[in-house]
């Protein structure tokens, strides 16, 4: 599962975790509506490459990679599946762009993850007028991620210590051996979230309507900036998608 | 019986949490692991059936290089009982959860189904058979987890703070049946914060600190010592609380008094002499 760590918050001194969430969540939308308008190899390349010098920005480069080259077994996949399966006139070009699609389309919502700690998002959403129930669920929901992922390592042991062979046996025994893993697993979080809830009742959650916030969020220039040079690009873009038609070395398709 | 030969261990590569360890557990022995929260005692006993494997250093299971088995092959030797019993229930009856881990290790339904009564009978958890684990309370819980284990019939148990959420009736239950497996051969490990269990059961301690061993040897030794009560924040047992108190007052008391009995016989000693 290495590769949802590029969706896990890191604490790290950049240019990208100093911008506020609002203003990053704009940017990755930006980012992730661009790649959705091309399905061609060439600009999706492009794309890509404009989103590494802001990973590299992030200082997420390894963690990046790492997540990366845990997803390769899934990016093949989508490649030879899809070139056999697609109906595309040229499938193998097609499933390339595919792929890399899905890696922009990765990259520019870890961007967001990897920055922005679940405190800052939930306070970000709250501020965008969301109940803060809501946005307090979704920050719990974040949170508790790791947590979870060790309690599934923990749970792993102890079938283990059963003589559960997790790493044996034919695809139907591994698929039947998830079953003593998995049902621990909702148990134990469910039996957690009413843990949780009660101990939050008794501090007093949801008792009044209006709550205090020891920090706010503060739109700055660089925020700004952001947002508006993101909406720029996406209108530039939208406009050259819908009344320019793209040069052919722009839609270059693969030979084979 | 179980050997570890300088066993170094760190999580991730990065988090040190066996720093060297050497000890040899003989069979039927009953021997205690005590020491701070994160001392490494649970890391020491997931390296007895090969959940874990030494970065530098060698375990030996039964004469055997653990390293040559596999966690499933070890856990027939050595049984583990765990913290949570969350992490391993997930059957609809308590009788199946049981009949589980046997059919994994290889024993025949007529087999398991015998094992798995005979196992509840010495629970006290006939009753329970046909419930589901998931509606017991937590100490019940606990109680079906140790069973699924107790079933397997291991040469060593290793039981990682057994007597959390236990009422004293059940603790001393559990005592009991422990001595039991211990009278038929069964090597008795325990990972455990409970001095007064200890000193009442295990004749040998093993006290951890900074995942190194601080102290291995007779337990009311190892718990009389000072430096070692420090290192490793335990409280002194109560009785031996006692027997420093009555030290105190009257000097020639020794000092390491562990036996109910001592004191007793201290104290009736002293009030019959004035």
């Amino acid at each position: 599962m290495s590769f949802l760590e590029v969706f896990q918050y890191t604490r790290q001194q950049s240019p990208i975790h100093d911008l506020d969430p609002r203003s990053k969540l704009v940017l990755a939308i930006v980012l992730a509506a661009t790649s959705l308008m091309f399905l061609a190899i060439v600009p999706l390349l492009i794309m890509f490459l404009c989103l590494l010098p802001l990973i590299v920005a992030a200082k997420s480069l390894r963690r990046w990679a790492t997540s990366m080259k845990g997803l390769s077994f899934l990016l093949i996949f989508i490649i030879v599946f899809n070139t056999l399966f697609s109906t595309a006139p040229n499938p193998f070009s097609h499933s390339v762009a595919l792929t890399i699609r899905l890696v922009c389309l990765m990259t520019s919502f870890s961007l967001f993850f990897l920055t922005v700690h679940p405190d800052q998002l939930s306070q970000a959403l709250i501020q965008m007028r969301v109940r803060f129930e809501f946005a307090f669920a979704m920050s719990m929901a974040m949170r508790y991620v790791p947590t979870l992922g060790q309690e599934a390592y923990a749970i792993m042991d102890a079938q283990k210590a059963r003589g559960v062979e997790l790493d044996k046996g034919n695809l139907l025994k591994r698929i039947r051996n998830i079953v003593p893993i998995i049902v621990p697993l909702i148990v134990v979080s469910i039996r957690r979230a009413l843990s949780i809830a009660e101990s939050m009742e008794s501090r007093g959650f949801g008792a009044s309507e209006h709550r205090t916030y020891m920090e706010r969020l503060r739109f700055q220039k660089r925020d700004w900036g952001v947002v508006i040079l993101s909406i720029l690009i996406l209108i530039l873009l939208v406009y050259i998608r819908l009344f320019v038609p793209l040069p052919d070395w722009a839609l270059l398709e693969l030979p084979f | 019986m179980i050997i570890l030969e300088d066993v170094s261990f760190a999580y991730d590569g990065i988090y040190t949490a066996l720093r060297g360890v050497s000890l040899q557990i003989d069979s039927s022995e009953r021997v205690a692991i005590m020491g701070t929260n994160g001392a490494g005692k649970t890391t020491l006993i997931k390296h007895m059936n090969g959940l874990l494997r030494p970065m530098s250093g060698r375990v030996f299971v039964d004469g055997k290089n653990a390293r040559d088995l596999s966690v499933a092959e070890l856990s027939r030797t050595v049984g583990l009982v765990w913290q949570n019993p969350d992490h391993q229930l997930f059957l609809d009856s308590v009788e199946k959860e049981i009949v589980f881990g046997l059919q994994n290790l290889g024993y025949c339904e007529e087999e398991s189904q015998q094992r798995c009564k005979q196992t509840l009978a010495g629970l006290g958890l006939e009753g329970f058979a046909k419930r589901s684990p998931f509606a017991l309370s937590g100490g019940e819980r606990k109680r079906v987890a140790l069973a699924s284990v107790l079933a397997t019939e291991p040469t060593v148990l290793a039981l990682d703070e057994p007597t959390i959420g236990q009422d004293a009736r059940q603790k001393e239950n559990l005592a009991s049946l422990l001595m039991d497996m211990n009278d038929q051969g069964c090597t008795v490990v325990v990972v455990t914060h409970d001095i007064e269990f200890v000193t009442e059961y295990f004749p040998r301690t093993i006290a951890m600190a900074n995942g190194k061993i601080v102290a291995d040897g007779k337990t009311s030794s190892v718990l009389s010592n000072i430096d070692v009560i420090e290192q490793c924040s335990l409280t002194l047992p109560q009785l031996t609380q006692a027997a420093r108190a009555l030290h105190q007052i009257v000097p020639t008391v020794s000092e390491r008094l562990s036996l109910l009995t001592e004191i007793e016989d201290v104290i009736a000693d002293v009030l019959g002499g004035q």
